[in-house]
Order: C-alpha cells, then sequence, then structure tokens
C-alpha cells in the first residue's frame, strides 16, 4: 500500500531522491500545504491526494515529520479528531506562503523551459 | 499494518511527540502495508525526530528557555570552536609533550584562529539575545566563557 516512498529530512527540501522517479517532485512541507488547499484531510488521505496530485507517495514518517514542522510554522492546524484520525486543515498564512511559493516555482519552472525549448 | 508492530514504532519517537502525535500516527500506520519501506522510513523519521527534536503544535517548548537558546547556531558555534581549540591543545600535548616550542606550529596557529574566530559569534549572540532573554543568555555566554578559560588553561599552564 505505502510504496514508493520519499524519506527524507523534512527541514531542506526540493531535491529527487536516489531512486525515485524523474519528475516526481519531492518537498514534502508543500506537497502537504497543496493538498490540504483542497480542503482538510487526515494523514492516509494527504498520502492519497500527493499521490494523485503529483506521483510522489510519502512514507507516514516523512508525513508526520511535514506535518509537525507545518504545525509548528502555524501554517496548518489540527481539528477535532475523528475516531483515532485527526484531520489538517491550512491556515490563512499557510495560504499566503503556498500562493507565493508556488508563484515563485511557476515562474521559476517558465523560465526554465523556455531555456530548454532551443536544446 | 500488524497494530504490534505500529505500537512498536511508535515508541521510537521521543516521548513528547508521541503525546502529541502517537495516536493519529499510529492510526495511520495502521491503514499502511508493514513493508519493508514503511519500516525504513518509519525508523528513519524518528531517528531524525530524536536528533532534532519538531516541537511542533502543542508540543511548543519556550522558545526563550535557556534549551532554545543554547541551541541557537550563535551559542553553539563558539562553543564548538572552543572545544575544538581545546581539543588540538591536548592532541599537541599528547603527541608532542608540552616543552615550549620556538616557532608556533600549526596546531598554535589553528587554535588562534579559532579563539579569535569565535569572538564576532560571541558579538552577535550577546547582541541579539540580551535583549531579548537577558537571564538565558548570560547562562549561555557563562557556558561560553568557561569554554573559553578551558582551552586556554592548558596553554597558560604549560606556558605553551
Amino acid at each position: 500500500m505505502c510504496d514508493n516512498y520519499v524519506m527524507r529530512s523534512t527541514r531542506n527540501v526540493v531535491e529527487a531522491e536516489p531512486g525515485a522517479e524523474m519528475g516526481h517532485y519531492s518537498d514534502p512541507p508543500l506537497l502537504v500545504l497543496a493538498s490540504l488547499a483542497g480542503g482538510p484531510k487526515h494523514g492516509h488521505a494527504m498520502i492519497e491526494d500527493i499521490e494523485l496530485l503529483c506521483g510522489t507517495r510519502l512514507g507516514p514518517g516523512t508525513l508526520y515529520g511535514a506535518i509537525a514542522r507545518l504545525e509548528q510554522q502555524g501554517w496548518i492546524e489540527p481539528l477535532p479528531p475523528e475516531e483515532r484520525r485527526r484531520p489538517y486543515r491550512i491556515t490563512a498564512d499557510g495560504l499566503r506562503f503556498l500562493r507565493a511559493k508556488l508563484i515563485t516555482l511557476h515562474q521559476f519552472s517558465e523560465v526554465g523551459l523556455q531555456r530548454l525549448e532551443p536544446l | 499494518m500488524n497494530p504490534g508492530l505500529a505500537h512498536l514504532l511508535i515508541r521510537l519517537y521521543p516521548r513528547r511527540w508521541r503525546e502529541r502525535y502517537g495516536a493519529e500516527f499510529e492510526a495511520l500506520l495502521l491503514d499502511c502495508d508493514g513493508g519493508n519501506r514503511t519500516l525504513l522510513n518509519v525508523v528513519w523519521s524518528a531517528a531524525c525526530e530524536r536528533i532534532s527534536p519538531t516541537q511542533g503544535g502543542n508540543m511548543d517548548r519556550d522558545p526563550l528557555s535557556f534549551g532554545a537558546v543554547v541551541r541557537r547556531p550563535s551559542a553553539l558555534i563558539p562553543l564548538a570552536m572552543s572545544l575544538t581549540a581545546l581539543a588540538i591543545v591536548m592532541g599537541h600535548i599528547a603527541m608532542y609533550g608540552h616543552a615550549r616550542e620556538a616557532d608556533e606550529g600549526a596546531a598554535a596557529h589553528l587554535w588562534q584562529i579559532l579563539m579569535a574566530g569565535q569572538l564576532p559569534v560571541l558579538a552577535f549572540f550577546a547582541i541579539k539575545w540580551l535583549r531579548r532573554a537577558p537571564r538565558q543568555a548570560l547562562e549561555v555566554l557563562a557556558l561560553q566563557a568557561g569554554a573559553v578559560l578551558a582551552s586556554m588553561a592548558p596553554v597558560f599552564y604549560f606556558n605553551l
């Protein structure tokens, strides 16, 4: 079930793991924020959603490393638990950060792709 | 995943982390398979959490506590430099004895660089933290002063 994991520290980000398929994006905190931008989710739903979003399947340890750091930064917040599962939602600060980060990535990818065109 | 294995894996995490995330993380593990990748991922993440605690959510430690202040790079770097300087002196004494040499060697130069190089970092720490957390900053500065004195002691004791 949990296969093809990205296993990494969540302090620094954006680097494909050795063995990860080329083209898979692995920045666990950003992936979690992007997933929660679509609505509150608990851990397992986030793993599934992130895999649909970009093909990267986060390991449970990696996911909770990212969740803990994002919660510490105030970019996500916990909701009341549903049985033992606890959903999280993105905060206003988290949305601001996500938007700024995605705009930067968008500009970066546009310029990068333009440079690749003549090659 | 087997509930017993999930429970065992949770135990790898620090107590404070378990108190905050343990129940929900265990629920997530029960939804995952118990394959090697899952095990490795959780063991690795637990090791990272022990080395560099997240302190997320409700686990927040007071950011102005001594423990939090002393973990700041500007507090740790001078301590590391003083201890490295001490190790260099002690290593030099162990290998070559404590007879005074006419010409300063590489060890002496390294010691001088480490001792002088930490001064700007110490100044930065003092300027930044004495205002924010005076008592904790003074405690850290006392620790740093102790490390400086410890690294200077053999130099003056043996008149190197």
